[in-house]
């Protein structure tokens, strides 16, 4: 029970949200083993919830989440390996992925400058620094349309595993290099953050994670229509017979927008 | 960074001292009051007269009732208004009603009175947005600049945020809202509604001891409450729940105070969440609370905790202007009037559904 706190007394603050505080840690498997970097979600105390409240909350979202990469792992979803649960601490451990966010590739920017959105007008006439289109092609030997189809396979294993991301945006997914031998390798993109992640059969459930990442490609990419549309293309691709439904219910979803009108 | 490059404001301090009576009736709360801006850019209160209809423990407001007593009482309290003000309806510069959202009944009857007046005195009407009027009433008193707005009140629960002359919507309630969920269940145990039932559940819930395990629904910024309502009642239908009981923690017992202090924590606790997630989203550590639910100190104690966590500050108003009130039209109205915009007779309809986003805030950079 103390091997988790001990942790995060080393640890490394990466960066801090409302939910969780990010870090990176070392774990050593055993006292000759090699150190490994992982990566640590700790779900600290919100003070402002009452104590067995906020206790029950952090236990369960830990598990759910715990959960639900655990079912996307089982069925062979890129995503990263478990390495450590407390729930009682509130304290997740995951396998340290090298890479950049999709976010970052697509320049997108880094998250959290959405934040100057409306000064945007003001640092357009910057100079525009090296094309990101030119890094992932320099670092992953991807075009644009290839990483397209690489999430809308992605999203589709997760997806028929009945698992639900519920926060699919460009800055929850990132590519990284696997080395097979020492000179061959392969790029694969990995699905991160299963914080508001559920499981679900439904047809309505999956149109609305498709929805979310398209509004997000919307807001973050700018003129990026034809790139969604080859996710999309995939996606379809890897559901198969079930994408049918699916795309007619994005379509409803789409025309309904999120917000109805309130009444009252 | 917010704030480093702040733009100039579109609203110029007015060359002379502007005056506008406000009217709102959207629920059961009938209010008018009078508002001055001055020529150095301050806002005073002249008056805010508020008359609200009662109805028994157990019972709420009728839609036909509420405008019927709104109709009995339009003229003393706009009279009470003006007098207090120290003014007469010749010096107002433009009557400011409520076009929605609200109740059909209660807004149709105050907009009729709006225009009656606007036609006597010969003055411009300017409809309002009833959620714009809460925000810009809560920024004038509390002096807060750029703040995350959590608006909770009978008939709205949402989270809003500035951006671009708009008050953008970053999450709300699915169903119902969190001062409905709060009167419904203050009707099932049968509190009063005097002065309202949201007050009556929170000193109840000050003698609450044991928490209550109810559904905790946070859907990414947006919250659930109709299930927490079912799930509070069917602990009154419990064999441990006991009417007339004190609350202890050495029985195993349920007691209406338990129910009202489980509610409030469950409640209130996902409120503060999605507005967490609002202000870490945007980059604010500002929030507003506004709407009569606002008046509820457990949930200002409970803002106020996280935004220290965050480095901020809690920015909260009492029942005078949390509550629906004739003075918050009056801000509102007058600040669309300074930009020039009237609301011309044939328009002056009220609607029930008026989204908060819908609105041109032409009076803010």
């Amino acid at each position: 029970m103390t091997a988790a706190p001990d942790i995060l007394a080393e640890a490394i603050l990466i960066s801090q949200g409302a939910e969780a505080a990010i870090y990176q840690a070392i774990l050593h498997q055993s006292p000759s083993s090699e150190a490994t970097p992982v990566f640590l979600k700790y779900r600290f105390n919100k003070q402002y919830r009452h104590p067995t409240l906020d206790a029950s909350l952090t236990r369960s979202r830990i598990a759910g989440e715990a959960r639900a990469v655990l079912k996307c792992l089982r069925n062979g979803v890129h995503v990263p390996g478990i390495r450590l649960v407390d729930a009682s601490q509130g304290i997740l451990g995951f396998e340290w992925i090298e890479g950049k966010s999709i976010r970052m590739l697509l320049g997108g920017g880094a998250e959290g400058e959405e934040e100057t959105e409306y000064t945007a007008d003001l640092l357009e006439d910057e100079d525009a620094v090296d094309s990101p289109e030119d890094e992932l092609q320099s670092l992953y030997g991807l075009t644009p349309d290839v990483l397209m189809a690489m999430i809308g396979t992605e999203i589709g294993k997760m997806h028929l595993a009945d698992v639900i991301h519920g926060d699919l945006t460009t800055s929850n997914m990132m590519l990284r290099r696997m080395f097979s031998t020492a000179s061959s390798s392969t790029v694969e993109l990995v699905l991160v953050d299963f914080g508001l992640a559920y499981t679900s059969t439904l047809v309505e459930d999956k149109a609305v994670d498709l929805y979310v990442l398209e509004r997000a490609f919307a807001s973050t990419h700018p003129d990026s229509e034809p790139l969604f549309a080859t996710v999309l293309q995939a996606y379809g691709k890897t559901m198969g017979k079930e994408w049918a439904n699916i795309n007619r219910r994005l379509d409803d979803v789409r025309l309904r927008g999120r917000k109805r009108s309130m009444v009252g | 960074m917010p704030g480093r490059l702040r733009k100039i404001s579109p609203l110029k301090n007015p060359d002379r001292p502007y005056y506008a009576l406000g009217l709102e009736g959207s629920a059961n709360k009938l209010g008018a009051g009078v508002i001055k801006h001055d020529v150095d850019g301050s806002s005073t209160v002249l008056s805010n007269v508020r008359h609200t209809h009662m109805t028994p423990p157990g019972e709420g407001f009728l839609p036909r009732d509420t405008a019927q007593h709104h109709r009995t009482w339009a003229l003393k309290v706009i009279e009470d208004a003006v007098k207090q003000a120290g003014i007469s309806m010749h010096d107002v510069d433009c009557i400011c009603y409520t076009k929605g959202p609200g109740m059909g009944a209660p807004l149709v009857s105050v907009a009729l009175v709006a225009r009656t007046l606007s036609l006597l005195y010969d003055k411009p009407l300017v409809g309002v947005n009833h959620c714009v009027g809460h925000i810009e009433m809560g920024r004038v008193v509390t002096g807060a600049q750029n703040p995350v707005v959590l608006y909770v009140s009978g008939g709205n629960s949402q989270v809003i945020a500035y951006s671009k002359q708009r008050y953008r919507i970053f999450g709300e309630t699915l169903d119902i809202a969190v001062g409905n969920c709060l009167d419904r269940f203050a009707r099932v145990i049968n509190l009063s509604n005097d002065p309202f039932p949201g007050y009556n559940i929170e000193q109840e819930a000050k003698k609450g001891k044991r928490l209550l395990p109810l559904p905790y629904t946070t859907k990414g910024m947006d919250v659930s409450l109709s299930g927490i309502l079912t799930a509070a009642e069917a602990y009154t239908q419990d064999k441990r729940y006991r009417a007339d009981a004190q609350p202890t923690l050495d029985e195993d017992i349920i007691t209406p105070a338990d129910l009202c202090f489980s509610l409030q924590e469950t409640v209130f606790a996902m409120l503060v969440e999605i507005t967490e997630r609002a202000m870490a989203h945007i980059g604010s550590k500002e929030v507003l609370i506004v709407g009569g639910v606002g008046s509820n100190e457990r949930l200002q104690q409970m803002m106020g905790t996280m935004a220290e966590e965050r480095g901020g500050r809690v920015f909260a108003t009492d029942e005078r202007f949390c509550i629906d009130n004739g003075i918050m039209i009056a801000q509102a109205g007058l600040l669309s009037y300074r930009m020039g915009d009237t609301t011309p007779m044939p328009k002056s309809t009220c609607t029930q559904r008026f989204r908060t986003d819908e609105v041109y805030v032409a009076w803010r950079a």
